[in-house]
């Protein structure tokens, strides 16, 4: 009796699904580029990053983990040109989705111990849309995309307007 | 009457003039079908004088003095024995004493709501008490894991909550007070309960008061205490070898396998407990290991257990107990993603955290008399622990305590308890810096049987608390409690509490980056407060069915919360006092046992309405219904029982960490249900000491999370095996 008794409520239990549930596969979004340094580098830089924001970066406080979805591995110190792949390379954080991103721009620092602090970097180059350039810096990944030829040039002799916050 | 008091009177003068001889009481302990019980408590009363019965359900309490004693016989589960006066003369005197199970559930002794012995019955307070029988059925091997399964109490990952006092704060700062025989067990720094101090083995009953506690416990007990007893040291040696192995199964979605091989689990306990003369002592030893279904969860744990008394006299006991471990163990904070669920980030693989953690305490128990009694709780809490890899941060705390408590019975219907305690913590750290912490209470309670069915008590607390150069903060907590037993089957009780928290040195110190999130220290915390009105009845039905129904309403100010906020430059969390809160429910649990057929069932629901009342939305990780049931069948040595577990999907979370994509796929989440078996068989009736227990925990399978992006326990299977020498 007992045992019929519980092999039904373990039939009706089971009925009841699993749970928490993996998310369907998507198509790994991302973006591919080449840099391209013109110029002279700083014989002071420490690290060269290529770095995503989901926001404009509006203050300091828009430097930060919660408003940067990738940041590349470091681009080597010297390099005349850098070819990348966001899902190759080995990122110090990627977590990108599809949407819309504000600004996409390859940041340098002086600093001997990296820091996530706005003040302590300055932008070599952000990414310019030949096809739109008032979307100075903006970049939509579509959903299931993976976005080739994002290239961003640095001309050392001729910075970017630098986003706020900067020293 | 007269008679008895003349022959009684006539042994009396006898024994004085025989004084000097000593003698001795031995016998057994065997429950109502005549097997012998282990670990039942003996104790003569208004003395210190105890012991417990071996595995045979022997006792012995001898080097006893001319004079008449009265002994008391319990075990968890079972009604108290109280023995007619014995009269000791230089003669040993042999008894048989049977323990028969409790109907009643009630009757249950209990000494954590009021700092002293009561009936479960008597108390104006919601109260629920776990053996150490259920815990060893069931392969529990962490504290915090029996409590999953109390009636208003939840537990998100480690972080226990009392009628929903607290959400998920990642240990900093405890709405629970845990203490060990009264020994408070919050750590100097984080002030968080470690629950792994303890090993379950060395454990009697844990007893859990809901509510608010401060009036008697102060900061930190502002949602309730967990006290956990630990068992008596036995007079004749015994030896308990406890082990177990277990596997848990694949995941339930292939998407989630990151090994090719079966995950196990493994642990290994040795104690041995005897009394030499006046001392006594009780050593345990485990080691536990944990591959984990998770990555990068692994765990490597040697904990040890030591208590020891000394038996000054009749009437005085001094007991040093101390209680540590050594771990090390991966950091598991979120996941990957929902598709990697039991692996983190890239970014969080390899770290780990080791830990080195002991308190030390020594209680003296002196009865002066009759009508006064008074103990003394000097304790010391080292605490380490050191993050690899991950933020680096590391952090020494000493935290020294000293408590002295007095029982002063005015009359046989008044009892007046006082007590001052104070702490001082010291801490050196990467992430709090070194601040230093000191506390100092002061408390008085009333207990005044009116008339026989109607007790009412009355109690007041003071606290200080002053962290570092800040100011310093103080809080009167009064409390109201009343009983009122209107027959042997229907009794009430109501109860009305102030409650008190000071902020712990984290909440208010932590400077930290930790996967990315910058947490800022907090000066200008201040202290949160609360008050609770409950009102509950008890009834048996049918002289069978336990029933215990219990209404609460609970109102929190200046609720410490960690929040994302933004100073312009940066963004960061801070603690801050951001919530004004209403938590009501209604607690409903019943029981009943079927001793023909062996077959005994548990059911309870709590209803649980958390709300922040300023942002009008639930406060976050508070299920708002939970279902608890158990069943137990007995047949012979063998036993089957099953555990039920239903939580309702939490409706709020850490959702900023979600909307920021710090944990992707965060807001997975759903109802938590949770079947677990257990099967026993106990070799006792053979003349075998030993038990052997098997366990399915969670057997659907059913995937679920207690804090987002952390998926809990898969099925798993495991046996243990006790032995005892």
């Amino acid at each position: 009796m007992y045992l019929k008794l519980l092999v039904i409520s373990v039939i009706i239990f089971s009925a009841c699904g699993k749970g928490i549930e993996p998310e369907p596969e998507k198509t790994e979004v991302g973006f591919s580029g080449t840099i391209t340094f013109i110029g002279e580098w700083d014989e002071n830089i420490t690290s060269t990053n290529i770095v995503l924001f989901k926001n404009e970066i509006k203050s300091a406080a828009d430097f930060d983990f919660i408003n940067i979805k990738y940041a590349s591995e470091v681009i080597p110190f010297g390099a005349k040109s850098y070819s990348y792949n966001t899902s190759k390379n080995q990122p110090v954080l990627n977590s990108i989705e599809a949407g819309d991103f504000a600004y996409l721009a390859v940041a340098q620092t002086t600093e001997t111990e990296i820091q996530l602090v706005r003040s302590a970097w300055v932008v070599a180059g952000v990414y310019n849309s030949e096809s739109d350039s008032s979307e100075f810096g903006k970049l939509t990944i579509p959903e299931g995309e993976f976005l080739s030829d994002i290239n961003i040039v640095c001309d050392f002799n001729n910075p970017p307007p630098q986003p706020p916050g900067g020293k | 009457m007269k008679v008895k008091i003349i022959i009684s009177l006539f042994f009396l003068i006898l024994a004085t003039i025989l004084n000097g001889q000593t003698g001795s009481i031995s016998g057994s302990i065997t429950d109502a079908n005549g097997s012998p019980l282990v670990g039942a408590n003996i104790l003569i009363e208004g003395t210190i004088i105890g012991t417990v019965s071996d595995k045979n359900g022997m006792f012995e309490l001898s080097g006893l003095k001319s004079g008449t004693y009265i002994l008391e016989a319990s075990m968890v589960g079972y009604k108290k024995n109280i023995s007619d006066p014995i009269i000791i003369s230089g003669n040993n005197i042999i008894l048989n004493i049977t323990l028969t199970e409790k109907i009643l559930q009630y009757d249950q002794v209990v000494i954590s709501a009021g700092k002293h012995k009561q009936n479960l019955s008597e108390l104006p307070v919601s109260t629920s008490v776990i053996n150490s029988n259920r815990i060893s059925k069931k392969n529990i091997v962490k504290i915090d894991e029996i409590l999953r399964y109390t009636p208003g109490v939840n537990v998100a990952l480690d972080q226990v909550s009392i009628r929903g006092s607290s959400g998920f704060s990642r240990g900093a700062g405890t709405r629970v007070l845990m203490t060990l025989d009264g020994l408070p067990l919050s750590t100097g720094d984080t002030g968080e309960l470690v629950w792994e101090m303890i090993p379950v083995t060395d454990v009697e009953r844990i007893e859990v008061i809901k509510g608010s506690s401060s009036a008697l416990y102060g900061s930190a007990a502002i949602g309730g205490v967990v006290n956990i007893i630990s068992k008596n040291i036995t007079s004749k040696p015994i030896t308990l070898v406890k082990s177990y192995f277990g596997v848990y199964d694949n995941p339930a979605h292939d998407e989630w396998k990151w090994n090719n091989s079966y995950r196990t689990f493994n642990g290994i306990t040795a104690s041995h407990s005897n009394t030499f003369g006046d001392f006594g002592i009780s050593l345990s030893l485990t080691r536990t290991e944990d591959l984990s279904y998770k990555r990068n969860n692994d765990l490597k744990r040697y904990s040890g257990f030591l208590k020891s008394t000394y038996k000054i006299n009749d009437f005085s006991k001094l007991s040093f107990i101390a209680a540590g471990y050594s771990h090390d163990r991966g950091n598991f904070n979120f996941w990957k993603n929902s598709r990697q669920a039991l692996e983190p980030p890239d970014l969080d693989l390899g770290a780990r955290v080791k830990s080195d953690r002991i308190i030390s305490g020594l209680i003296y128990e002196s009865i002066i008399s009759k009508v006064f009694s008074y103990n003394v709780k000097l304790s010391l809490y080292n605490n380490y622990w050191k993050e690899i890899l991950g933020s680096e941060n590391s952090s020494r705390s000493e935290l020294y305590r000293a408590e002295v408590q007095t029982n002063f019975s005015v009359s046989d219907n008044l009892l007046i308890i006082g007590g001052l305690e104070s702490s001082i913590s010291q801490v050196s750290s990467t992430i709090f810096g070194s601040p230093d912490a000191n506390t100092f209470g002061l408390y008085a309670q009333a207990e005044n049987k009116f008339t026989k069915k109607l007790t009412l008590t009355a109690g007041l607390r003071f606290d200080y608390s002053k962290i570092n150069q800040l100011d310093a903060v103080n809080s009167f907590s009064p409390k109201l409690g009343a009983n009122y037993k209107i027959n042997e089957k229907t009794i009430l009780r109501a109860f009305a509490g102030t409650g008190f928290r000071a902020p712990t040195l984290a909440e208010t110190y932590t400077s930290t980056n930790a996967s990315g999130l910058i947490i800022r220290p907090n000066l200008e915390l201040d202290p949160e407060n609360n008050y609770t009105l409950e009102a509950g009845i008890i009834h048996l039905f049918f002289d069978k069915i336990n029933f215990d129904a219990a209404i609460f309403h609970s109102e929190y100010f200046d609720l410490v919360e960690p929040t994302l906020t933004s100073d312009g430059d940066s963004r960061f969390i801070q603690f801050r006092n951001v919530t004004r809160a209403r938590i009501q429910g209604i607690d409903i649990s019943t029981g009943f046992e079927l001793e023909s057929i062996g077959t005994s069932f548990k059911f309870s629901y709590s209803y649980l309405w958390a709300r922040d009342i300023e942002n009008k939305i639930a406060l976050k990780y508070r299920p708002r219904n939970t279902i608890y049931a158990e069943a137990e069948y007995t047949l012979g040595s063998f036993n089957l029982g099953t555990d039920v577990r239903y939580l309702s999907k939490v409706e709020e979370v850490d959702r900023e960490l979600i909307e920021n994509d710090f944990v992707i796929d965060g807001d997975k989440r759903v109802d938590v249900f949770v079947i677990d078996l257990h099967a026993g068989f106990s070799f006792f009736n053979f003349n075998i000491p030993a038990n052997l227990n098997l366990n399915i925990y969670n057997l659907l399978n059913y995937n679920y999370v207690e804090v987002i992006g952390n998926i809990s326990p898969i099925r798993n299977i495991s046996l243990n095996l006790e032995l005892l020498f």
